[in-house]
């Protein structure tokens, strides 16, 4: 499989589901099982508390993830008391987690875990960068896309995404879907001057004017706009949002006579929550979108299974989105089907 | 007074509380617990200890950088030893971390064999490291290692025969991991019945390092901003080059210069008079300032000191936020006053700071009040300072007096910026009872509105022709 090939450049990898049982799991262990003979140094970790929960909503199959000897996780206190596998406890962080201190261990034993990690971006690199150092290769996190979640997994240098029947049963409106999330995975990098500047900003809508300056526009959040219209132009017309970008804020901004001068700046593509159809009409009028931190699109992989058992075929699937798509897409199931014949 | 409180009352001594550069979460808190010092000879060990320090770091500063280096890989265990002394068994990250502090604090051991002089006994606790380090690799990850019991060694054996042939059924193989995984529990608690008996080594050791963190943060920060070590005494305290640390890096920051005083406290009153901008109050709160170190075992900014300790530091800024207690800030200041008379009568060991006394009523009445409480200090002959505007006070009174703005400044141009460097901050003793009239001089100089400045002087000349009509 080629984009494994690509893997081996980067020294973090996020893994994100588009949908719950779009197959990311499998993506997953589809992954570690193709590293296994890499002699690289692999650390898996995830952002915040992983699915497990929701899937006990859906009550689908879960397969849980499954490590190989040698290979090293973090993960909180409570779900590595829940380890079923043997394992050298390597370090302990200093932060608490909801779930307790995250701890950092290599399998002994082959063997299955429970993983969380840590709840926001600052962490996640300090994370990443902190397994560096304790010798592994390729940090895997695993990752969600939820606009609860403080964590991105943008932050990691490279992204498979996970799609599939469970994001839609029809292919068009599949791929229309996932084409959105690809749109703005593609969303251009700040240059990195500005990137320090804006990084600790916590919250607020701040304007950056005709010299670079920073300049607090005085509205809390993008909620706040319906108030506060006359204040947002009064430096010029780029902004930096430093939570999300919602629907009502695009939309509001799309049907302004100024929006084809406008730039707005996010931390990444997981803090835009517009409707497809809003942010397309805002990009057709010349409004523009920038981001902190991008992540480069190694490859999609599809699970054409939904949950409640409908099925999508999945070489047109795989087809279409790849017609639409500059980015390989792969059915996992398949290959593994593939590998094993072979 | 643990010194937890006294940061919380005092601004200087959280900046430099903050400033200290503490490696280990124990450094950190033995600081905040720390008991004031009220015993001389308890002080001047401390003292030993800190000049061994200096004395290191000036020889050669690797040791003690690597000894920082590895207190700041020490982690708090204290709720694992606790777990440990009640006769819990600790999970694989306890006894990982259990590991890691023995380790620790063996390298810190060790480290300081290498200094003239080992500053803080720590105990041995390479037995202990031994338990947890059965392969003796010398790295702080752990787990129930094979070595620990063949009979774990064999079932983790079986169950990675099984996985590998994946021939078993999925249940086999939970069996097979349940079966090591009990011999493993098994095992884990025979480790920790054996390293119960470090439990007490531990705490000894935490403590240990903690102080060692703290004695070296304290000499780095002695080091860098100046500080030196006082003679402790039973008379007067004085202080020469004293300083603020905190004002002074804010003015650095400004590029401007700080200028140093002297000062002496003999057992009995002593007024601080002088004009407004004159640094009345930085004088007080630096005298505080200097007591609370020196009392919790730090040196103190200035070039050198001799310094009486006391049992308690009391301070009066006349800033308490009263507005809540439903208290004017005249009462609230009154009450705190009528606290520090008490101990004054009980002749108490005690330094009192009051700062401008009774600023806040009328100048009659506030005169008295100052006289009154001064008198009460003179008879009791308690170390107090009391900072005032007032003239008319009683002639035996001790009194210091800022220098002020010269005289004569010809036709130089002071603004609020650069004031300070016209003033001259230091202490000249002062027999006359008057305090200098330059509060207009000053306000004017401040670019206040004319309108107040003008108007002021218009009232006092009018006041002025009116008594000599009279």
């Amino acid at each position: 499989m080629p984009f494994l090939k690509d893997i081996k450049k980067y020294k973090s990898l996020s893994i994100v589901g588009l949908e719950k049982n779009t197959g990311k799991t499998e993506c997953l262990n589809y992954v570690l099982s193709r590293l296994r003979d890499s002699h690289k140094q692999i650390a898996l970790t995830s952002i915040g508390i992983d699915g497990e929960n929701r899937d006990q909503v859906t009550q689908t199959h879960k397969p849980e993830i499954e490590l190989s000897e040698g290979m090293m996780f973090v993960t909180s206190e409570i779900h590595y008391a829940k380890r079923r596998l043997f394992s050298e406890v390597v370090d302990v962080s200093n932060q608490t987690t909801s779930l307790g201190r995250l701890v950092t261990a290599k399998a002994i034993h082959p063997g299955k875990v429970m993983l969380s990690g840590p709840a926001n971006n600052t962490e996640i690199i300090r994370l990443i960068a902190d397994l560096k150092t304790k010798g592994v290769d390729l940090t895997i996190v695993d990752g969600a896309l939820s606009r609860k979640s403080l964590g991105s997994p943008a932050v990691t240098e490279a992204m498979i995404l996970a799609t599939g029947a469970a994001l839609s049963a029809n292919i068009p409106q599949l791929v229309f879907k996932t084409q959105y999330v690809y749109d703005l995975i593609q969303l251009p990098e700040i240059e990195s001057d500005l990137k320090t500047k804006l990084r600790g900003i916590e919250n607020g809508i701040w304007a950056i004017d005709e010299e670079g300056e920073i300049k607090d526009t005085g509205i809390a959040s993008v909620m706040m706009i319906k108030n506060r219209k006359d204040q947002l132009f009064q430096y010029g017309t780029d902004f930096f949002v430093s939570g999300a970008i919602t629907d009502q804020f695009l939309d509001f901004l799309k049907n302004q006579k100024q929006v084809s001068e406008i730039k707005l700046i996010t931390r990444d593509f997981t803090r835009v929550f517009a409707n497809p159809e809003t942010y397309y009409a805002f990009v057709k009028r010349g409004g523009r979108i920038q981001v902190l931190d991008k992540t480069n699109l190694l490859a999609i992989t599809i699970n054409p299974v939904s949950p409640d058992g409908y099925k999508l075929n999945s070489e047109e699937l795989q087809l279409a989105l790849e017609s639409k798509l500059q980015v390989p897409v792969y059915d996992v199931k398949k290959i593994v089907g593939a590998d094993a014949v072979s | 007074m643990q010194f937890r409180k006294a940061i919380s009352e005092i601004k200087g001594l959280q900046y430099l509380a903050e400033e200290l550069d503490l490696k280990s979460p124990m450094g950190k808190r033995f600081l905040m617990d720390t008991d004031m010092f009220c015993s001389e000879a308890e002080l001047n060990i401390e003292y030993g200890l800190l000049d061994q320090i200096i004395q290191a770091v000036k020889a050669d500063q690797r040791v003690i950088s690597d000894i920082q280096s590895k207190q700041s890989h020490l982690r708090e265990i204290r709720g694992s030893v606790d777990n440990l002394k009640s006769n819990l068994v600790l999970d694989d990250v306890e006894l990982f971390e259990i590991k890691s502090f023995a380790m620790n604090c063996h390298g810190v051991l060790n480290l300081q064999k290498e200094l003239k002089q080992v500053v803080i006994e720590l105990p041995n606790l390479s037995g202990l490291i031994e338990i947890l380090d059965p392969q003796n690799t010398g790295i702080p990850s752990f787990y129930i290692y094979d070595d620990y019991s063949l009979e774990l060694a064999e079932a983790r054996k079986e169950l990675r025969v099984a996985k590998s042939t994946n021939g078993d059924s999925d249940i086999k193989l939970e069996d097979l991991f349940c079966k090591a995984q009990e011999i493993e529990s098994k095992v884990r608690e025979e480790i920790c019945t054996k390293i119960r008996s470090f439990a007490s080594d531990l705490e000894i050791a935490i403590k240990k390092l903690a102080h060692l963190d703290l004695l070296i943060a304290k000499a780095m920060q002695a080091i860098q901003l100046n500080f030196n070590r006082p003679e402790l005494v039973k008379e007067s305290t004085s202080y020469i080059g004293m300083f603020h640390p905190m004002v002074k890096h804010e003015l650095e920051k400004q590029n401007k210069q700080y200028q140093a005083i002297d000062i002496e406290l003999q057992k009995s009153v002593c007024l601080i008079t002088g004009a407004n901008m004159a640094g009345k109050t930085v004088v007080l709160k630096t005298l505080t300032l200097c007591q609370y170190l020196c009392q919790f075992g730090f040196f103190v900014p200035a070039t050198s000191a001799q310094i009486s300790l006391v049992d308690q530091v009391l301070l009066s800024v006349g800033d308490e936020q009263s507005e809540l207690s439903g208290l004017s800030s005249f009462a609230s200041e009154m009450m705190n006053v009528s606290k520090m008379v008490e101990e004054s009568k009980k002749h108490s060991n005690v330094l009192i700071l009051v700062d401008e006394l009774a600023r806040t009523t009328n100048p009659v009445e506030g005169l008295a009040i100052v006289n009154a409480v001064a008198d009460i200090f003179y008879q009791n002959n308690i170390r107090s300072v009391i900072t005032t505007h007032y003239s008319g006070l009683n002639s035996y009174f001790r009194k210091l007096r800022v220098k002020g703005l010269d005289k004569d400044l010809g036709d130089k141009i002071i603004t609020q910026k650069n004031i300070n460097s016209y003033m001259d901050y230091s202490l000249v003793e002062d027999n006359t009872g008057e305090v200098p009239h330059e509060a207009l001089r000053i306000a004017s100089l401040l670019g206040i509105s004319k309108e107040i400045v003008e108007g002021a002087q218009n009232q006092l000349n009018k006041k002025a022709s009116k008594e000599e009509i009279l």
